[in-house]
């Protein structure tokens, strides 16, 4: 009898690997034998020591969680999205699930049996090898390109100490091909030879005996200080200060010799003698390198990546970088700069690309970035927003360079959502005509949202007045703050509409305050966290700052800061606001990562009760605010 | 015993003695049940096609599937209605008494599942009437009462099937065949059942 379902669910099948390779007829018979679950949020599809289902898994919608649980803590290893299989353990091990598996989300995941399946592995190398494949990558993410390549298809799980303690797991990745010379070749040559081959060091070898190594600082203190001359046999400069390390030295391994030898370089062989062949040579500046999380380096290897897939990655390394941060409780603010940074240094990388694509810009621009990511507050990946001030031109070019700023913001634009950045709901962006602009439209674009206030259908402007440089000339951002301020900080009607608008937002706490929740739609019974807390302190900041005429910094935290400096009055309620406003933001990215989204809305149920008290705390210096907001632009008149 | 007497003596078709003896065993197995039919009226109008789809306890099996085009010659000639959907359709095709015995011997005693189920059973029951067989005697769910009583709404309005799904969070698929709408049937039925701890 035919099957159409089975023939659907086929057609699910072959969208992705490795059932993509699997000729259409046998993925109908396959199909045909599936199993389809449905899991609700929290389920758990198999746990630790559950004995091996006879089924594989791919993720048909939703999404499940692998983990494992040490000690009462669970380790997130590893997110299967739609199309991602999960579960290979009872292809290539008997024992039970070394880990867990739980919906994150509501989901259905189809269980195809191993019976069926084993067969088609025979006929199907592709299919084996990939199984292969990511049953060995299953483990997490942060230590997959490092850690043991002899291991591959061991095991799925390294423990959990793997993740806090990466350091001692993390092998590194240091120069595999060490220059080599003779012991007669002259100074001059090997220089030569170093500076060709972009090597540091150069190992001097007799007979494959070892006699030393020269490295630059050899090179610099005992040539260019004319004690020998450039013709002198390179032995002579050669140092034996070196140590020898094992093949699969870990990072912490590797410092720790460093240090203890007070060594500057480390050499590599077999077995970590010198009987054994020298393999490899590990230099300071690798031991360097290899701290991937460091985010200077992330701004390196931005400024370098050619591809957008390359910036994604980095921008997952900087994912993984500002969690640990929060962990390991650096200040938030100290966090938010470096994030900032690092975003700042993926749109540029972005806009450079989308020039590459395009050819150079025909005068000169400014991309600026508004919203969380022109306060520097983005520590999620949030919605993009941002705009486009180009230079004037005469008349006759007009229509060419604003045809080529388009194309090249809907580049940008494209580039950023690869990445992760999802688009302004509200196309705040600059591949939106209106926000795509020359220099004077945008001056008569502020003095419009200046003048006439409050204008019908015209949305709150507040966010353009948080702008900051991404790319571009930095003479057109600070001649449109000058213009900002010239405009602004007089113009009362325009500030108290400001004011207005953000002491309007929703309460965040109701009666005998509790958490006022959404009471229907998509996020029924969720906390908005964005709209009822962060953007008021958001723009409550931003007001009072532009009637103080304080720019430079659009951060709310700095902003807060500022002001209380300038105002002794208010001073303690500011500080207050902006210590809550850190924590505002801290647990909304901790949400984030704890959901994987962008985490505008939270459950607070789902909250410890520290953290709920924490939110609510952060929440209540509001309300001081909200009075100094109303006094300071006499808002009694207003509405 | 006596059951079997009584039964043989009734001159019922095989398939529906061989119904009878199993209905009288516990279910394990559910079907999501959907009809495509004519219209509403369980007496005058007759069915057009009968998707099923099985499943155990926690799970959905792709693998028990029933679905068949019932070619109403006379139906669609009196009343003048196009039979495009027939030619078009991949399903297998019987005729209606044909069809009906395969489901009966497919269905078994399974708990039937559905969306207004009643109907269904009830211009079930009209065919297998015409082949002088009983009623179906087999347990009913339906996921709209099943979908009220969790959300404890006890008005008389019914969900549509898309709303249903749409409340529970399952993905929304392009259903066109009568299959599809089986197989969503059974989402729903699944997540209702283990909200509904069932």
């Amino acid at each position: 009898m035919k099957n159409t379902l089975a023939e659907r669910l086929a057609t699910f099948l072959a969208a992705y690997q490795p059932f993509s390779e699997i000729p259409f007829e046998e993925l109908v018979s396959v199909a045909a034998t599936l199993q389809i679950r449905t899991l609700e949020k929290n389920q758990i599809l198999f746990k630790v020591d559950d004995p091996l289902h006879p089924f594989f898994y791919i993720v048909a919608s939703g999404a499940i969680n692998l983990s494992v649980v040490a000690d009462a803590e669970e380790t997130l290893l590893n997110r299967c999205e739609t199309g991602e299989i999960l579960g290979l353990r009872p292809f290539f091990a008997k024992n039970n699930y070394m880990m867990t598996a739980k919906a994150r989300e509501e989901s259905i995941v189809y269980g195809i049996p191993i019976d069926t399946f084993r067969p088609l592995l025979l006929t199907n190398s592709q299919v084996l090898d990939f199984l292969l494949q990511s049953f060995a990558s299953t483990a997490p993410r942060n230590s997959l390109s490092t850690m043991g390549k002899s291991g591959l298809v061991n095991d799925t799980v390294r423990g959990p100490e793997g993740s806090t303690e990466l350091q001692y797991f993390q092998s590194l990745s240091y120069d595999k091909k060490p220059l080599f010379v003779k012991a007669s070749d002259t100074v001059q040559v090997v220089a030569q030879q170093m500076t060709d081959n972009l090597k540091q060091s150069a190992v001097i070898l007799h007979n494959n005996m070892l006699l030393g190594v020269v490295t630059e600082h050899d090179l610099s203190s005992k040539i260019a200080t004319g004690r020998l001359p450039l013709t002198a046999a390179c032995q002579l400069i050669a140092s034996k200060n070196y140590v020898f390390v094992p093949e699969n030295t870990s990072l912490a391994e590797a410092q720790l010799s460093i240090i203890r030898h007070n060594a500057p370089l480390l050499l590599v062989s077999a077995d970590g003698t010198e009987t054994t062949a020298i393999t490899g040579v590990i230099h300071l500046s690798d031991l360097i390198s290899a701290q991937a999380n460091n985010p200077g380096l992330l701004i390196k290897e931005i400024k370098k990546a050619l591809s957008v897939s390359e910036l994604k990655d980095l921008r997952e390394k900087m994912t993984d970088f500002i969690q640990l941060a929060i962990e390991k409780k650096v200040p938030l603010s100290h966090v938010c700069a470096i994030t900032g940074e690092v975003n700042m240094a993926l749109i540029k990388r972005c806009i450079d690309l989308a020039v590459l694509d395009y050819g150079s810009p025909p005068c000169r621009f400014a991309f600026l970035s508004t919203g969380s990511q022109g306060r520097k507050e983005q520590l999620l990946k949030t919605d993009q927003d941002h705009f486009l001030v180009y230079e004037d031109v005469a008349i006759d070019r007009v229509t060419a360079v604003r045809e080529y700023f388009l194309r090249l913001s809907k580049r940008t634009t494209q580039f950023l959502s690869d990445i992760g950045y999802s688009e302004c709901p509200n196309k705040h962006m600059a591949n939106n005509l209106n926000w795509c602009k020359s220099f004077s439209d945008w001056i008569q674009q502020y003095s419009d949202w200046t003048s006439k206030p409050g204008l019908k259908n015209q949305e709150n402007p507040g966010i353009f007045f948080d702008f900051e440089l991404a790319a571009g000339e930095a003479k057109i951002e600070e001649s449109l703050w000058e213009h900002v301020m010239s405009v602004v900080p007089k113009n009362k009607k325009f500030l108290a509409y400001l004011a207005n608008e953000a002491i309007k937002r929703p309460p965040a706490l109701g009666f005998f305050s509790k958490f006022n929740l959404e009471e229907d739609g998509e996020y029924k019974d969720l906390f908005d966290i964005k709209n009822r807390a962060i953007l008021t302190y958001v723009e409550i900041a931003r007001v009072i700052a532009l009637s103080r005429e304080i720019k430079g910094s659009t951060n709310t935290y700095s902003r807060f800061k500022q002001l209380a400096m300038l105002e002794p009055k208010h001073a303690d309620v500011y500080q207050v606001a902006s210590e809550a406003f850190l924590m505002l933001l801290k647990i909304r990215t901790n949400e984030g990562y704890k959901s994987g989204s962008d985490a505008a809305y939270i459950a607070t149920d789902e909250l410890s009760k520290s953290d709920r008290e924490r939110l609510k705390s952060a929440i209540l210096p509001l309300k001081e605010l909200e009075e100094i907001v109303k006094s300071k632009f006499q808002l009694t008149f207003f509405s | 015993m006596l059951d079997w007497i009584k039964i043989a003596n009734k001159n019922y078709p095989d398939f529906w003695k061989v119904y009878l003896s199993r209905i009288e065993q516990k279910p394990e197995r559910a079907v999501a049940l959907r009809l495509q039919t004519t219209g509403n009226d369980p007496h005058k109008d007759v069915i057009l096609a009968i998707s099923a789809v099985g499943m155990q306890q926690n799970h959905i099996n792709a693998g028990d599937v029933f679905e068949v085009v019932l070619l109403q010659y006379v139906f669609n000639h009196d009343n003048g209605l196009s039979n495009e959907f027939i030619i078009e359709s991949k399903v297998e095709k019987m005729l209606e008494p044909q069809a009906i015995e395969q489901f009966i011997n497919y269905l078994g005693n399974a708990v039937i599942v559905g969306h207004q189920v009643n109907f269904d059973i009830e211009i079930i029951n009209t065919v297998l009437e015409k082949l002088n067989c009983g009623r179906l005697r087999n347990e009913a769910l339906d996921v709209d009462i099943m979908y009220k009583k969790y959300k404890d709404i006890s008005s008389d309005k019914t969900f549509a099937i898309e709303e249903i799904e749409k409340q529970l969070k399952l993905p929304e698929s392009d259903k066109e065949s009568t299959t599809d709408k089986a197989f969503a049937l059974a989402l729903i039925y699944q997540k209702l059942k283990h909200k509904l701890k069932l």
